[in-house]
């Protein structure tokens, strides 16, 4: 069953799903991961979209980042509908509005910590001395100044981790996309990415959209969505932010 | 994303490559250092050949009596052997060259010197030594101006000259145990002549004056002429004087264009039969190369389509990062020129450095190319050679580079 979420008066909608279904042919089987969809979600929320495996949450975090296209429905991205986009568009939407934070960070391994944070900026065809203080500044902001010419290698993995949200910081966009931030990480440095990303959420105001199977982790969100078989079940807000 | 951006990322790529990427690199070195080699030899065999045009003297035209093979040796109603009331040794059925040919030539506008020669093979003694060797006489009058020769010690033959001869610079260093030197004297087959030059030339022949020249060699009749050499007073005009020549000499000696008795040989003729051998020779050779680069090609391709596999996640993650289709198009078309490229540079070295050594490989002092410099490649054909490894990289990896430019994201990302 597919819900809206209930809009604040003063907030501004930043996505849009519209019944919005995902099939994948599976041989001779289209199989369905998402299920007529439809949501809101809020500029400046803090969202966790959770569910078991299977239920369809990397399918929706994967068409929320404009990865991928739904087989039926639409998106819209502040208002525009994504499928009406150009590849390139879609690329610079994606590039300047979205920031992905991946469960195995995804860093390229052959560049330093400063180049795969400068990586964005340069796709966006930044100016080449205001592309590397933004790029030193967001790495100061993670915690690894001093971490700037390592390989991911050379990196523990809460080093790249947060090497991988600088990396999605750098372009400032509005939203935070993190798959299973946590995922490969112990609890402690875990608990450290999450304060981070709870920081970016009150302090920067970033729209955060975490999909994640621990529920514990969905705590540290303000609105929740539940997914099973490719259907929204539920979706709650804490009271305050 | 900027272009000197994607090609930094490209250049990323060829260092961090693996081992599989070198030995691409090197097929295309295989590739253009053999296509370089062949094709620096074919310039310096054909520099080879363009000097020894001017060593020769394009301007210069050989008469033979007897027809070239193609157009049959006989002709019908040439001149037997009966020369100025002296019956020739020859046989009646011997067709010759003689004074009324020479005369007939001088009515050729286009001629500017005629000369007469004949040659053979004679004993020559020095000291204790015996030796045999080609004796050429010549008409001293003319030779000096028609020879393209050098003296490098003594003087030419002189008009006035009788007994003595001008030898080949190997006749004068090498052909005895000891040296021969200006005014020594050998003898050659019984009579004694004295050097008065020594040519700047690499052979063992020796000239006399032509009258001296019957008297040593046998079987040879006064008045006959092995051939004729002729200098034109215009050698860009030398078809039309060729043209005239053998007019002049068909109706002097009342044969056809078609059966003629005697045959024509230009050096610049000649020079061009040689060079269309070598031409031919090198496209042959260049051809062969050229399937060593095309092997090069299959290379990069093949390591272009390892490598978008190897890079699937990173051009996923590049993509969710803002990377357009274009700019992982050209990271990975440029990744591709760039090995071409360096392919190429390397193989224009080791191509110079082989052509250098592939002389002195191919029998040394003594083989068939070691009058070749070797080493010798314009500046034209290393641009060319650039080129097209640079093409060929382009070429060969414009379908793995599109292929990965058209990667979904999502998919690409999945990619484990």
């Amino acid at each position: 069953m597919a819900k809206a979420i209930k809009k604040p008066a003063q907030r501004q909608v930043l996505l849009h799903l519209e019944d919005v279904w995902k099939v994948y042919q599976m041989g001779e089987v289209e199989v369905a991961a998402l299920k007529g969809v439809t949501v809101e979600i809020q500029k400046g929320d803090f969202v966790a979209i959770i569910g078991a495996s299977g239920s369809g949450k990397s399918t929706m975090m994967n068409l929320i980042g404009c990865l991928d296209m739904p087989s039926k429905g639409k998106i819209f991205l502040k208002s525009q509908d994504i499928s009406q986009l150009t590849e390139s568009n879609l690329a610079s939407l994606r590039g300047i509005t979205i920031g992905f934070i991946f469960q195995q960070y995804n860093l390229i391994p052959t560049m330093t910590a400063f180049e795969n944070v400068l990586l964005p900026l340069e796709f966006q065809e930044m100016d080449d001395k205001a592309a590397h203080e933004r790029a030193r500044y967001i790495l100061d902001l993670v915690g690894l100044s001093d971490k700037t010419f390592h390989l991911p290698s050379q990196l523990s993995g809460g080093q790249q981790q947060r090497v991988s949200i600088a990396r999605s910081l750098v372009s400032d966009p509005e939203i935070i996309l993190a798959d299973e931030p946590t995922g490969a990480l112990d609890s402690v440095t875990g608990r450290e990415i999450l304060e981070t990303l709870h920081r970016l959420w009150k302090e920067e105001g970033k729209t955060i959209i975490m999909v994640t199977h621990d529920l514990n982790l969905a705590q540290y969100a303000h609105t929740t969505i539940e997914l099973k078989d490719g259907k929204i079940i539920n979706i709650s807000q804490r009271k305050e932010k | 994303m900027k272009f000197y951006k994607s090609f930094k990322h490209a250049l990323n790529m060829v260092l961090h490559s693996k081992i599989r990427s070198w030995l691409t690199i090197l097929g295309i070195v295989i590739g253009v250092a053999a296509v370089v080699a062949i094709t620096s030899l074919g310039q310096s065999l054909q520099q080879d050949i363009n000097s020894q045009l001017g060593a020769l003297g394009g301007d210069l035209v050989t008469i033979r009596a007897g027809a070239s093979r193609a157009s049959g040796f006989f002709g019908g109603g040439g001149r037997e052997g009966q020369v100025g009331g002296i019956t020739s040794s020859a046989s009646k059925e011997e067709i010759v060259l003689d004074k009324t040919d020479v005369q007939a030539l001088r009515g050729v506008e286009d001629i500017k010197l005629i000369e007469t020669e004949i040659s053979g093979r004679a004993d020559v003694y020095y000291v204790a030594e015996k030796g045999s060797t080609t004796i050429t006489g010549v008409d001293q009058k003319v030779w000096f101006q028609i020879t393209t020769s050098k003296i490098k010690d003594g003087r030419m033959l002189g008009p006035a000259d009788t007994n003595v001869i001008v030898v080949g610079g190997r006749f004068a260093s090498s052909f005895f145990t000891t040296q021969v030197g200006i005014n020594q004297m050998v003898t050659i087959g019984s009579r004694l002549f004295r050097i008065v030059g020594i040519l700047d030339d690499e052979s063992s022949s020796i000239y006399m004056p032509i009258d001296s020249a019957y008297e040593t060699l046998e079987d040879k009749t006064k008045g006959v002429y092995d051939s004729i050499i002729i200098k034109v007073k215009n050698e860009d005009e030398l078809d039309t004087a060729v043209e005239h020549i053998n007019e002049k000499l068909r109706i002097s000696r009342h044969v056809t264009a078609a059966k003629p008795d005697f045959s024509l040989t230009s050096n610049k003729e000649r020079q061009q039969q040689r060079e269309q051998i070598t031409s031919s020779m090198t496209s042959f050779l260049t051809a062969i190369a050229a399937v060593a680069l095309l092997v090069g090609a299959v290379g990069i391709a093949n390591t272009m389509f390892t490598s978008v596999l190897e890079k699937t996640k990173e051009i996923g993650i590049m993509k969710a990062i803002g990377a357009r289709n274009a700019d992982i198009l050209a990271i990975f078309l440029l990744n591709a020129a760039l090995i071409g490229f360096i392919g190429g540079v390397l193989g224009i070295i080791f191509g110079i450095l082989l052509s250098g050594f592939l002389p002195s490989l191919m029998g040394g002092s003594a083989g068939p190319l070691s009058r070749l410099s070797g080493g010798v490649i314009s500046i034209q054909t290393v641009f060319i050679a650039l080129f097209i490894s640079i093409m060929i990289g382009v070429i060969s990896g414009v379908v793995p580079a599109y292929q990965a430019s058209r990667l979904r994201p999502v998919d690409a990302l999945r990619f484990e």
